[in-house]
């Protein structure tokens, strides 16, 4: 994946990436993608949690 | 609020739909909740645990050209301040359009005292802080 695949540090540009997704406002599976998001003009906060049904 | 939320775990997209439906604290949910069944992006931002195979509660705001502005890593047992990371978000939008400030660490909102660093104030910041708005 390049020089940025692991250990991101504050400064660093992101690699694009995907991930499957529940979308609840939806009600259903769907995608978010980096990508996506830039083209958009998108602000993006990530928000890593260990496990569902655990607390956040 | 102007950003696009993100939450993710190992978790399958599956399992997000029933903890989702199935925990009532969770019915006001309105973020997609991502998926990272592989570790992939977990590893990406240095929160995957190769122990356990889970991710720490990590928190990254990144701006819309893609660059990571803020970066907070929390072991298992602790919590996340929203309101901390809230202010977070409104500093970087300040400074998007700000860029020859510096927000301290009491700035909340447009009005309050930035920082604009130059040779001038070097040893006195405190001139700075002196001048309320």
């Amino acid at each position: 994946m390049g020089e940025n695949c692991c250990g991101l540090t504050v400064g660093q540009m992101v690699p694009d990436f995907k991930l499957e997704t529940f979308d609840p406002s939806k009600g259903d599976f769907g995608e978010v993608s980096l990508e996506t998001l830039k083209a958009n003009k998108k602000w993006t906060i990530l928000f890593f949690y260990p496990a569902d049904f655990t607390f956040v | 609020m102007g950003a696009e939320v993100i939450t993710i775990s190992t978790d399958t997209k599956f399992v997000h739909l029933a903890w989702q439906r199935e925990e009532k604290t969770l019915k006001d949910v309105k973020y997609p909740m991502g998926s990272d069944p592989t570790g992939k992006v977990s590893r990406m931002f240095g929160v995957y645990d190769e122990e356990t195979g889970l991710a720490l509660r990590g928190t990254f705001i990144i701006s819309p050209e893609g660059r990571i502005l803020n970066s907070e890593v929390n072991y298992y047992n602790m919590g996340r301040n929203i309101d901390e990371l809230m202010r977070k978000f409104k500093t970087n939008l300040y400074l998007a359009t700000h860029t020859e400030e510096g927000c301290p660490s009491k700035w909340k909102e447009e009005g309050d005292k930035t920082l604009k660093p130059s040779a001038k104030m070097v040893g006195k910041v405190y001139e700075a802080y002196e001048v309320k708005k």
